[in-house]
């Protein structure tokens, strides 16, 4: 038989570490929560056979999984889990942990969390255009032109709808921040003091 | 014999303790909600694992009852109070009008009178009956009803002027009356789990989505169907047939205590189809299939018909399509495959939820979070109101709590 | 008893309409009823006035014709000493009958007919008088197994006022549960572990002044019968008894068996979980740092125990909890095929995941277990992994083993061996000994054997649905895992239960009435012994052993043992056995009581036998539905089919009657009959008939018999045109007007 040996050690380390990670303990592998993510057919694994995972110690396969950071937070695996696991703190806790790790399981995910984070932390609130803007440019000047032209059509519907402003550039108008800005950033330095695995 | 002991709910635990405690010696007064005695059991096509009519050992019962001049039968009737100490309670019952007296020698010239219909609470509303109506073929008492909603009109008229024997009291009030007892076992049942809570199995979009409930009277000879398990969208005979297991129980969102009985229900009903359709294909969808005992001697032989299929999967969809069909997603966790399945006809393996979670005993009484009752002196629960359980653990049980009770009573 | 004879008529219901009275009342009178009273609601308060009147009057023995016996019952009783007897105008004539002109002169007979059959049952039968042992019956019960079951049933009977004996073979009370560390969850919130309360449980019993315990013992000889049970115990002691519990539990599956499958015996290590549990209590669980549990091991299997044994998940889930408990750093793992956690019990299922317990769902395989010096390695499919995997470093391997009764097997020769010859009926009884197993915990003195008759695994129960406490020995009841798999708080209840089941049925043997089915029907058979051939018939096809051989080989009969079904009236060839209010005399009166019209008049004459618990109601229920059949058609009810006596079928033939239809109840493995094999035995004794009748150069098609129930309503009116069609196609009885 060839065999792959069980090992505790990364599901101890999820249930240490990451966000909500004891709470796959309660999985009883019913398949709920993977035909109810609208994103299944984008996910190799969905979150059972993730926690099936974590439960045989494979901590390559899931720490590399993209599954871990698809999750659109849209709550109904965890309306609907029957074990009443938060399937979607666990997710989002798994990629944060694999982010502090330097493990970027899905590279475009992380860049946009990274233009949404800094545009918030910044001034506040989301720039409509300007996240986008800077998200397009990420892949570098070149590619973000071309990335940028795919999208004109969006763009060009989105303004027409009032529901984003015109921007020369990035940064050009630069967003409003908000009035409490100051103390938005305070927070923010003590939440992520207080987030778990803080060595990162 | 000592103070009577009254035992509420006529279903196969009620009417255990009440002949049992009788058959001992004692006084007993049955109330049952129904117009009949049986409870949910009488309501079965078959039973598992010997697929054996419940009316064979009913009959036997009942005859045990006419035969015993120690237990009094309060059909219709429900307990609204309780006061009092183990050993001596007083509780009031109150019975509703059936607007038929005992005069009633279940001729049927009523029923043929009556235009009005209403839906036909023995098949599950699956159907329609006469408001003037026998229960079921088998009914005990053997003894017609008229429902409510004809009573003071000109249709209930037509009954009364019907009955050769003056059977028909259009003016029938019911009865409040107190009975004295020792000790009261509660035997109140349960009730199927509402399936259209659980909301992603979209229950009430299609006729073709039914419950294991409803199954038993699309089976049975009484039904509406008189026995033939069709669709009841288009009256056609299903080819592809699907059971959802834990349908509402396991799941903390719903009961989230194991039904007990529903995997060997849905093995059964997979029996009934394949028995009658031999071309159709069945697939459970489960968990875990939990046939404890020798009740796994089913599960085996529902095994190994080839066209009995088992998918480890707890459903996460189930959508009608155009055709009248329904498409089922799930997640097979064997294959780790997600799938879409079109059945044309899915049966909700809906649980038990305990009566006393819907309506508390009107007394102090310990109940567990699920509104199961919890052992105590006095007030005894027997059957499904204290664990969901499958008919010889209500049968033991209700035993066991006729002789809590006589303990109670005896030498009183 | 003298009788005065009364009869009654009713015209509702439509039976007015369809029937003409004026000859009624002559058929009655001619059958010695006298002068009928018609009435247009027999059951109405008026028509019930005029019966109350003349049994005040003095009458004593009515007929009523009017609808079936199984409705009205209330109405039409008048006390005890009052017998009746309904003709059934109303189901078995007018509703099941072609109504109008037309169809009036064949309806008309065969209301007659009736009249004639009940006058006949009326006039043949007496009213019993009860049974009553010589010595007065005893009310004290005998419980054997002092387990968790037994000392529940011992002071669930003692607090309801029984005397109660408790024998135990150990020399402690206790049985497993003395063996357990804990209980898991049994009650809200389901999470935590619970003491076994046995401490107190032992302490109720020997508090009890009720009941007397003697341990180290075993039961040497149970004799006698309900009410009267002498039970000789190993320690020489001698107890009178009204009744019997036997709860005497379970043994593990035996692990050795599962040497090959799963290691057992290679290593201290793997373990059972009965050894598990007694690890536990003994608090050895230190240094456990990796253990897996092996659910099914054994049970669920085709070749160990094929049934779940019901306990093993908890339990293995309870153990597994230990194992956290003692060391919440280690590594747990359960490997299961279906976790089978009933009820609230899910709950203890997600207490143990809370607790860190990590659960693998395997396939049919057994998980492969090796040895790496002292630390093991379980190699298993993991279905929800889709993979094969491996748990390595070990430290202890749990097989959780199933449960086995302890109780005996029987295994009974096929009834078809009755039909045989003797050496062919030799060879399937030694055949059907050599299955059974051979030791005892009763030692019946019973003929029919020292054991309780069992089912499928050694089980000793029979309708196991509907009457899960009816064994096939009278007061004696089989109580908790020896009964059938169960976790403690249900066997709990099952003693109870039982309890009362031996408190009725001491209740029953003093007052001389039967107990379920028949429960409180007074009859019981009486033989008239001068003519007994000591054939053995009755003794051997007895469904409950009720009758054993005095030391001349003559039948025995045991009355509180008996469920009076009649088996053994149809047993018997020399017609010996009756009962006051039923008798081979009785119903072969009645059928020749029947009107045969002369050849020539094409109307054939059929009757069918029917079982009076499922086969009639089921009649009933066709014709309420609507149902039709042929008017030539006859119903006898009978409380078993399995009382048949053979002499029924020559008194038919010989009164010219064309067809004999025997409706009973289901037979084989999933028997209905009520009385176990009765339809079994008819089904044999009418397959020895057709030499006979081929003898009397009469067709054996004459004679069939038909399984009906509550699930065959709708195949009456089949079954029963079809037979006619037969019969027409046999031509007439050539017996007839003989």
């Amino acid at each position: 038989m060839a065999s792959k040996a069980y090992d505790k050690s990364f599901r101890e380390e999820v249930y240490e570490n990451v966000d909500s990670g004891e709470e796959i303990k309660l999985c009883m592998q019913c398949g709920v929560c993977g035909i109810t993510c609208p994103l299944r057919d984008e996910m190799t694994y969905g979150p059972r056979q993730i926690w099936s995972l974590i439960r045989a110690g494979k901590r390559e396969e899931v720490m590399n999984c993209s599954d871990i950071m698809l999750c659109t937070s849209c709550y109904a695996c965890k309306v609907r889990c029957p074990r009443g696991v938060k399937v979607i703190d666990v997710m989002h806790g798994l990629a944060r942990y694999a982010l502090r790790q330097g493990i970027v399981p899905r590279k475009e995910t992380s860049k946009f969390g990274k233009v949404f984070w800094d545009c918030i932390a910044k001034t506040g609130r989301i720039d409509e255009t300007d996240v986008p803007m800077r998200y397009t440019m990420t892949a570098g000047p070149i590619h973000g032109i071309f990335n940028a032209l795919e999208m004109m059509d969006i763009g060009r519907a989105l303004l027409s709808h009032k529901r984003m402003k015109f921007k020369v550039a990035p940064g050009v108008p630069p967003a409003k921040k908000i009035k409490g800005i100051r103390g938005l950033k305070k927070m923010l330095k003590k939440a992520a003091a207080m987030s778990p695995g803080k060595e990162s | 014999m000592g103070q009577a002991i009254l035992v509420v709910g006529g279903g196969m635990s009620g009417v255990s303790a009440a002949l049992e405690a009788a058959e001992a010696g004692y006084n007993v007064v049955l109330v049952e909600k129904n117009p009949y005695l049986g409870g949910r059991v009488a309501q079965l096509h078959q039973y598992f694992p010997k697929l054996c009519p419940p009316y064979c050992g009913l009959e036997i019962n009942f005859k045990r009852i006419k035969n015993n001049p120690r237990i009094q039968v309060l059909t219709m009737a429900e307990v609204t109070g309780i006061e009092g100490a183990p050993g001596a309670y007083k509780v009031a019952v109150k019975q509703a009008p059936r607007y038929v007296n005992d005069k009633c020698t279940a001729c049927g010239l009523c029923g043929q009178a009556v235009e009005a219909t209403v839906s036909n609470p023995f098949n599950y509303g699956l159907d329609q009956i006469k408001a003037a109506y026998l229960p079921h073929e088998m009914a005990f008492p053997y003894r017609f009803v008229i429902d409510p909603s004809i009573a003071g009109g000109p249709e209930g008229e037509k009954a009364k002027a019907a009955c050769p024997y003056g059977a028909v009291d259009l003016e029938d009030q019911g009865a409040e009356l107190t009975v004295e007892a020792g000790a009261v076992i509660w035997a109140a049942g349960w009730t199927p789990y509402d399936a259209s809570k659980v909301e992603y199995y979209n229950f009430g979009a299609s006729p073709n989505l039914i419950t294991n409930v409803q199954m038993e009277r699309l089976a049975a000879k009484g039904g509406p169907t008189s026995g033939k398990i069709q669709r009841p969208g288009d009256g056609k005979e299903p080819k592809k047939v699907a059971f959802i297991q834990c349908a509402g129980s396991r799941d903390v969102n719903h009961l989230p205590f194991c039904s007990t009985i529903c995997c060997l229900a849905s093995l059964k009903q997979a029996t009934y189809v394949r028995a009658q359709l031999p071309e159709a294909e069945v697939t459970i969808y489960f968990i875990d299939i939990r046939a404890m005992d020798r009740n796994e001697d089913f599960y085996t032989k529902v095994k190994a018909d080839e066209k009995v299929k088992f998918v480890k999967s707890k459903i996460g969809l189930i959508q009608p399509n155009e055709a009248g069909n329904l498409v089922l997603e799930g997640e097979n966790t064997a294959s780790g495959e997600r799938f879409k399945a079109e059945h044309d006809l899915v049966v909700l393996a809906t649980g038990m939820q305990p009566n006393t979670a819907l309506n508390k005993i009107p007394a102090e009484v310990a109940y567990d979070e699920y509104g199961f009752v919890q052992a105590a002196e006095g007030i005894i629960g027997a059957g499904t109101v204290r664990r969901p359980s499958e008919v010889h653990v209500s049968v033991q049980d209700g035993t066991a709590a006729a002789l809590k009770a006589i303990q109670l009573v005896a030498g009183r | 008893m003298a009788k005065k004879y009364a009869c009654y008529l009713c015209k509702g219901c439509g039976i007015g309409e369809a029937l003409d009275f004026d000859n009624l009342q002559e058929v009655a009178s001619e059958s010695g009823m006298g002068e009928a009273k018609a009435h247009e609601a027999l059951c109405s308060p008026e028509g019930l006035a005029l019966i109350k009147a003349d049994v005040d009057g003095g009458a004593n023995a009515l007929l009523i014709g009017a609808c079936s016996a199984r409705v009205k019952t209330d109405e039409f009783t008048f006390g005890k000493e009052v017998l009746v007897e309904r003709a059934s105008l109303r189901e078995q004539t007018v509703y099941c009958t072609e109504a109008g002109e037309e169809a009036a002169a064949d309806r008309q007979m065969l209301a007659a007919d009736y009249l004639r059959i009940s006058a006949t049952k009326l006039q043949k039968m007496e009213l019993p008088v009860p049974f009553q042992l010589e010595q007065p019956a005893e009310k004290a019960i005998l419980v054997v197994g002092g387990g968790v079951a037994g000392l529940n049933a011992a002071l669930a009977a003692a607090k309801a006022g029984a005397k109660v004996y408790l024998v135990e073979k150990e020399d402690a009370l206790g049985g497993f549960l003395g063996k357990m560390a804990k209980l898991g969850p049994q009650s809200p919130p389901y999470q935590e572990l619970q003491d076994t309360g046995l401490e107190d449980l032992v302490g109720q019993v020997q508090g009890n002044g009720n009941i007397e315990v003697f341990i180290g013992n075993t039961v040497a000889k149970t004799e006698g019968a309900p009410g009267n049970f002498t039970v000789s115990l190993s320690g020489g002691q001698s107890l009178r008894a009204g009744a019997v519990i036997q709860a005497t539990g379970w043994t593990p599956y035996p692990p050795e068996k599962l040497a090959d499958e799963l290691a057992y015996g290679s290593s201290p290590n793997i373990i059972t979980n009965v050894q598990m549990e007694e690890r536990a209590k003994a608090g050895d669980l230190g240094g456990l740092n990796a253990v897996a549990f092996i659910q099914c091991a054994g049970s669920r299997d085709a070749n160990h125990l094929p049934y779940c044994s019901a306990v093993c998940c908890l339990v293995s889930l309870k153990q597994a909890m230990y194992v956290k408990q003692a060391n919440p750093e280690a590594a747990v793992y359960v490997i299961y095929k279906d976790i089978r956690t009933p009820g609230q019990s899910e709950e203890v299922y997600r207490q143990a995941q809370r607790e860190g317990v990590i659960f693998i769902r395997r396939g049919e395989e057994y998980p492969k277990i090796s040895d790496h010096g002292g630390k093991f390695t379980v190699e298993t499919a993991d279905v929800t992994l889709n993979d094969t995997v491996a748990i390595e470093e070990l430290d202890l391997v749990v097989l959780a083993t199933g449960m086995k009764p302890n109780n005996p097997k029987v295994v009974e020769p096929p009834l078809v061996a009755l039909g045989m010859d003797q050496e062919e009926a030799k060879r399937l009884t030694a055949e059907a000994k050599a299955q059974s197993d051979d030791w005892s915990v009763l030692n019946l003195a019973y003929r029919q054997g020292k054991n309780l008759p069992t089912l499928k695994y050694a089980y000793p129960d029979s309708h196991f649905i509907c009457f899960p406490y009816e064994t096939r020995r009278t007061g004696i009841y089989a109580a908790g895992t020896v009964r059938r798999p169960m976790r403690v708080t249900q066997a709990i209840e099952d003693a109870t239960g039982a309890a009362l089941k031996a408190i009725q049925a001491t209740t029953a043997a003093a007052a001389g009435f039967a107990v379920h089915p028949r429960s409180g029907d007074e009859s019981f058979p009486e033989f008239f012994m001068q003519r007994c051939t000591q054939c053995k018939r009755c003794t051997e096809e007895c469904p409950f052993g009720a009758i054993n051989e005095d030391e001349k080989a003559n039948p025995l009969p045991n009355p509180t043992r008996c469920r009076r079904c009649g088996v053994c009236m149809g047993a018997c060839p020399e017609r010996i056995i009756s009962f006051k209010n039923y008798s081979v005399d009785m119903i072969g009166a009645m059928i020749k009581s029947i009107e045969v019209p002369e050849e020539d008049e094409e109307k054939p004459r059929v009757i069918v036998l029917a079982c009076e618990n499922d086969a009639l109601p089921a009649i009933d229920m066709a014709a309420k539905a609507g149902a039709k059949w042929s008017p030539f058609i006859r119903f006898l009810p009978l409380r078993c089919l399995g009382s048949v006596n053979l002499v029924w079928i020559a008194d038919a033939l010989s009164s010219g009657i064309d067809g004999i239809l025997l409706f009973g109840c289901k037979r084989g493995d999933d028997y209905q009959c009520h009385f176990i094999k009765g339809s079994e035995l008819a089904n044999v004794r009418m397959s020895k008939i057709s030499e006979t009748l081929d003898r009397l150069v009469l067709e054996s098609d004459r004679v069939r018999v038909e399984e009906i129930g509550f699930g065959e309503v709708d195949k009456i009116p089949g079954i029963i045109a079809e037979f006619m069609e037969t019969i027409e196609s046999v031509g007439p009885n050539p017996y007839k007007g003989f």
